[in-house]
């Protein structure tokens, strides 16, 4: 079983500032981390390695800085990584970038199924999973909370919804995209960090991938970010509970249940 | 007969040791400054107390880095900080390495946890009747399974008096024998009293060894202006005189700039005893 992760650096959301001129986010001086979501795409592609055999290959597309992140996939216990790196790529909406990941996974060959996370925190899209499954014209699921079972030509997977769950079959080669109830991500031992460190992130240019520069970077994104804006503040009460504490307790239990924050017997 | 006469003062310091970062960019060099520091402390006779994911930053895990780096624990010198941050499995993973290590003293404490940080459930340790693992429920399932441990809790006098007491009694209901305080800079009124309270139980006063004084102000609970002037060598030496039968834990010690400090103090108690 040979499973892709694709994966983001992104800024961590603490840190994220965004420029009031071009209202894009301030990614210089800002510490930049992996996409949580993606967190969970390496275990789970860790963990399924663990029940069926193979290979984990970890790929991201971004500056020369990104290796941190591949770095600390290695360190989870990812086999090998690879990096899209070129000044070609900068600027790629989610339509180019699917189109660029697509392109890699097809240069590496053989993968039977790829994992993303179901979005990065900052541009929040969920585009570029499935526009990967898309452009590679394979079966994909998104928002998977539970891989049931995974067979030699076949994935089981719990997606889930608003209402519930649907359990898909799906064929392989796949890509699913998945939620933080999946797993619970590892934390790298010294043992594989410090072996992670040692190993080698291959560089791939739009050559080494067969793509076709014409449909890579800002110039072939057909998106346009016309504004962005940070999240307005949300209003909060504030409510100040004086007296003995022991009314006081009460009082606070009595008003976290008449706004339905917590039920009656539930902690 | 003084309430603490039964209480003795151990030998040496606790120093305290924070293991590398897991976003390192520099592991190696981390990692050679780990290692020098704690054979430092093992070849002063001190005991290396190692910090477990302080503050909710990652960090490696204090047996990974004896284990990796070859380093050996001396028998009594070092005491692991373990938090209840962890997958049940990864637990284990660490009392066990721990025994194989001849390391057999932890500091079970609840931790600041981060997002990246899974944490215990109770039914990972055997814990009825709670919402989460606090340091209490960690305290027993340590005692209970591994035996062989001694284990030690926190004590912050900055909390809530009776709340803390009760706690504190908790912890110690549970298996715990010995205490280690928060960071103290002067006499300390509810310090005092819990030594009132347990005067054999052996106590450890965290002394900070940072000039910064004011990052302790989240601590203590009070803004501490960020140029209050402070001598950490010298609160060092009034504390050991304020509580002469506690031993002392000493936090963010600069190594080249205390330590031969530290040393000669600690030479210069020994040598008084004798």
């Amino acid at each position: 079983m040979r499973i892709a992760v694709c994966i983001k650096q992104v800024p961590a959301t603490t840190d994220a500032r965004i420029d009031p001129e071009t209202k894009r986010i301030i990614r210089e001086g800002t510490k930049a981390v992996m996409n949580p979501f993606d967190l969970y795409a390496v275990e789970e592609a860790l963990r399924l390695r663990e029940r069926a055999g193979g290979e984990v290959i970890v790929l991201s597309m971004g500056p020369d800085s990104a290796r941190n992140v591949l770095t600390e996939a290695l360190s989870m216990g990812a086999d090998r990584a690879f990096l899209l790196c070129d000044r070609k790529f900068a600027g790629s909406d989610t339509w180019a970038t699917s189109y660029a990941l697509s392109r890699a996974i097809e240069t590496i060959g053989g993968v039977d199924l790829i994992i993303c996370g179901k979005q990065a925190v900052d541009g929040d899209t969920a585009q570029v999973g499935p526009g990967i499954a898309a452009k590679l014209d394979i079966m994909q699921a998104a928002n998977v909370s539970k891989v049931e079972e995974i067979g030699d030509d076949h994935i089981t997977v719990f997606r889930t919804d608003e209402t519930g769950y649907d359990v898909l079959k799906l064929r392989l080669p796949a890509l699913i995209t998945v939620l933080k109830d999946i797993n619970v991500p590892r934390i790298p031992t010294l043992r594989n960090a410090r072996r992670a460190r040692a190993a080698e992130i291959t560089l791939w240019k739009p050559e080494d991938i067969g793509a076709d520069p014409d449909k890579l970077g800002l110039a072939a994104s057909p998106t346009r970010v016309v504004k962005t804006e940070p999240p307005a503040l949300r209003g909060a009460d504030t409510l100040l509970i004086e007296g003995d504490p022991a009314d006081a307790a009460k009082a606070l239990a009595d008003e976290i249940l008449r706004r339905g924050l917590l039920e009656r017997g539930s902690v | 007969m003084t309430p603490t006469k039964n209480r003795i003062r151990p030998a040496g310091f606790h120093v305290e040791l924070i293991p590398p970062k897991q976003d390192s960019q520099k592991l190696e060099d981390d990692l050679q400054l780990f290692a020098s520091k704690f054979e430092r402390v093992m070849a002063s006779g001190f005991t290396a107390s190692i910090t477990d994911n302080a503050m909710g930053l990652l960090a490696f895990q204090g047996h990974e880095c004896i284990e990796e780096l070859g380093l050996r624990a001396r028998p009594g010198q070092v005491l692991i900080h373990l938090n209840t941050f962890h997958t049940k499995q990864n637990l284990d993973e660490i009392l066990t390495a721990c025994e194989r290590l001849g390391i057999n003293s932890v500091l079970a404490i609840s931790g600041d946890g981060s997002p990246r940080l899974p944490k215990l459930l109770p039914s990972d340790v055997e814990a009825e009747g709670v919402a989460s693992v606090t340091s209490v429920e960690l305290t027993r399932y340590i005692r209970k399974h591994y035996p062989s441990f001694t284990v030690g809790v926190a004590f912050n006098p900055y909390e809530p008096e009776a709340d803390e007491f009760e706690k504190l009694k908790r912890k110690l209901d549970a298996g715990a024998s010995f205490v280690i305080t928060q960071p103290i800079i002067e006499k300390n009124a509810v310090t005092d009293r819990m030594l009132e309270k347990y005067p054999v139980l052996p106590v450890f006063i965290e002394a900070w060894m940072s000039k910064k004084l004011f990052l302790l102000s989240d601590v203590v609970g009070y803004p501490i202006p960020e140029d209050a002037a402070f001598d950490p060598l010298a609160t060092l030496d009034q504390l050991r005189g304020f509580y002469p039968d506690c031993g002392l834990y000493l936090s963010l010690v600069g190594f080249k700039t205390q330590y031969e400090a530290i040393e000669a103090m600690a030479a210069a108690e020994k040598e008084a005893a004798e």
